[in-house]
């Protein structure tokens, strides 16, 4: 039985840290160290999630740790999460497998800002498992095509064989609804596409000064996705950027996401580039 | 809000009266320092304190506390507050703890803390020794000490006790109060005005252009220079009462079939605090450097909270100044420097 309060002298307390049971419904392997899951709610419930916004996933007697959101809250009754094996907490989770249940915690955070990336041209610019949280903001845009103008989506990865979604990009590769294009840093005898970091992209593909433009990645790929969109004129106030940070409470008071004065679990992960550039700590 | 006095002689009655009946926090003598705990009895209980090892958050926000339990079952709530008295607590320590009620409240409430915050009573009591690194006279002068229930001062002949709620009021009944006269309410104010003087330590410069100048400073070279002799111990962290970072993790019970979910203190002096796993055998860490959690300390202490709380988040109690071996923690050194840097 879960149970969100305590009945304490008569009186009940909401427990903020009180999560739910979700069931896996799905559970591939899909790099040497990733796991991706779809989720359903055990009792049936729905969590009203925005592309971006983070959870906290957790194994009792384990721990909890925050993910985000890594399909579109346009597809089904479902959610999706990647789940890099790293950790005591990530190792256990990806043990895992269809029909086992972890417990939830969320949504945490603000994702992307839906209206102003409507009506304009959209880059996403991801690297490595940086694919995760935006593969809810890609879904979405598929979903709600006509929503948005161009969508251009680069996708860079350390080799082929750490590429995520395999499904997924051999149909963005065909599609006519997002220019997808995509690198390894390094490649092997299967490959046969670009080679080089992420921001080798920029040069195969015109983009408008008004695209509206996501980055999400590892921490030293920012200030060179950054430097790019300076040469092709693009205000900083449209490119958000999606952040990684420690985190423990998702709620903004265990104070290790902090990034100066900002807590990157409630006033991010999303943020606005021109609104956090200047903190010192931010990138 | 009412005024009541009680005479020497018949304090230890009240003192016993209320912890006979009540569950009593306060400062009593461990060894040749101070500590809030559950006195055995009630003469145990010392208001001539200076300061103690751990401020009184504890009682309310303890060092380890169980989120939630977990079993086969499932998972179940550890909020669970039982009515307490935390009593004989000095002012700077209640403008701490108010100001934890607003971290904990403000975006998402968290009943872990402000289910037992409400269940405590706080009395405050006045200062009858000033501990060697006090800087309370001179620090966040704008912020007043406020959340407490009542108030206690050390006057001629006896003590002076100011309620300021109900449940201030409620403790009345243990003891033989009168009501005080304005020549004793004007003493107790003298005494408390007082001892603001008498601290050993001073910051030199407002909250104000403290603030701007630290935040204008983020770059400066200084932190790293003081950080030196740094031992990333977070004993600054663990002995502020204004502090709040935590930890979570799991445990599980000898059956390994049931658990706990524990928050427990964490300070941001520590190596790992902001470390994280990349995988393959990468890390990143945001504040890697001794002087980049130097800094974030004095940082929040000194200007990120202040819009929020008014002034700043220190106190002035001088524990993390006491608590540090290279003795580098100091806020008064380490502000005054960067003033007249």
């Amino acid at each position: 039985m879960s149970t969100n309060t305590h009945t304490g002298k008569g009186k009940e307390y909401p427990n903020i840290f009180m999560p739910k049971e979700a069931v896996i419904v799905r559970a591939e392997q899909v790099t040497a160290t990733e796991k991706h899951f779809t989720l359903k709610m055990k009792d049936g419930s729905k969590i009203a999630f925005e592309p971006g916004q983070m959870l906290e996933i957790s194994l009792m007697g384990f721990g909890e740790i925050p993910v985000g959101f890594a399909s579109s809250p346009t597809r089904q009754n479902t959610f999706d999460v990647v789940v890099r094996s790293v950790g005591r907490v990530s190792k256990a989770i990806c043990a895992l497998n269809t029909g086992d249940t972890m417990f939830v915690r969320g949504p945490l955070g603000h994702g992307f800002p839906l209206k102003d990336f409507r009506g304009h041209d959209v880059l996403i610019v991801a690297g490595g498992i940086g694919l995760c949280p935006t593969r809810s903001f890609i879904q979405y845009i598929l979903d709600r095509r006509d929503e948005f103008k161009r969508f251009i989506l680069f996708f860079g990865a350390r080799s082929p064989k750490e590429q995520l979604f395999l499904d997924d990009l051999s149909q963005w590769r065909g599609s006519k609804d997002v220019e997808y294009h995509e690198t390894v840093d390094k490649s092997d005898e299967t490959w046969k596409g670009n080679v080089g970091v992420i921001t080798t992209l920029f040069g195969k593909v015109k983009i408008e000064a008004d695209t509206r433009v996501v980055i999400c990645g590892p921490p030293v790929m920012y200030k060179f996705v950054i430097a790019e969109l300076k040469k092709l004129g693009i205000p900083e106030e449209n490119v958000f950027v999606d952040l990684e940070r420690r985190m423990k409470c998702g709620i903004g008071k265990c104070g290790h996401c902090q990034i100066n004065d900002v807590y990157v679990c409630l006033h991010g992960p999303v943020f606005r580039y021109s609104d956090i550039k200047n903190l010192e700590e931010a990138f | 809000m009412k005024h009541y006095f009680i005479q020497d002689s018949h304090f230890g009655g009240f003192l016993s009266k209320m912890t006979a009946s009540r569950n009593v926090i306060a400062p009593v003598a461990k060894k040749n320092k101070f500590v809030f705990d559950k006195p055995e009895s009630p003469e145990e209980i010392r208001l001539d304190y200076d300061v103690t090892l751990l401020p009184p958050k504890k009682a309310i926000f303890p060092p380890k506390q169980d989120l939630l339990s977990f079993s086969p079952e499932g998972a179940r709530s550890g909020i669970a507050p039982e009515p307490k008295i935390l009593f004989g607590v000095h002012f700077y320590d209640i403008k701490a703890i108010d100001m934890l009620d607003l971290l904990f409240r403000e975006n998402n409430e968290d009943w872990n803390y402000l289910a037992y915050r409400e269940q405590t009573t706080i009395v405050g009591s006045s200062i009858q020794n000033v501990s060697k690194r006090a800087f309370w006279g001179s620090v966040g002068k704008d912020v007043q000490p406020k959340g407490h229930d009542a108030f206690l001062t050390k006057i001629g002949g006896g003590y002076l006790y100011e309620t300021l709620t109900g449940k201030g009021e409620d403790l009345i009944q243990f003891g033989n109060f009168q009501a005080a006269t304005p020549a004793q309410q004007a003493e107790a104010e003298k005494v408390n005005n007082e001892i603001l003087a008498r601290c050993p330590e001073k910051l030199e410069h407002t909250t104000k252009a403290i603030a701007e100048k630290v935040r204008n400073n983020f770059k400066s070279p200084v932190w790293e220079e003081m950080a030196k002799t740094c031992f990333s111990c977070g004993t600054c962290n663990i002995v502020c009462p204004t502090c709040y970072c935590f930890d979570v993790q799991d445990n599980w019970n000898l059956d390994q079939a049931s658990g706990v979910r524990t928050r427990s203190w964490d300070g941001c002096l520590m190596e790992e605090f902001s470390k994280v796993t990349l995988g393959f055998g990468a890390s990143e860490n945001f504040r890697e450097h001794r002087g980049d959690r130097f800094r974030h300390r004095v940082m929040r202490k000194a200007t990120y909270l202040n819009e929020k709380l008014g002034g700043p988040a220190c106190v002035g109690c001088g524990r993390c100044s006491a608590g540090c071996v290279p003795d580098i923690a100091d806020p008064v050194a380490i502000i005054n420097k960067i003033m007249e840097g």
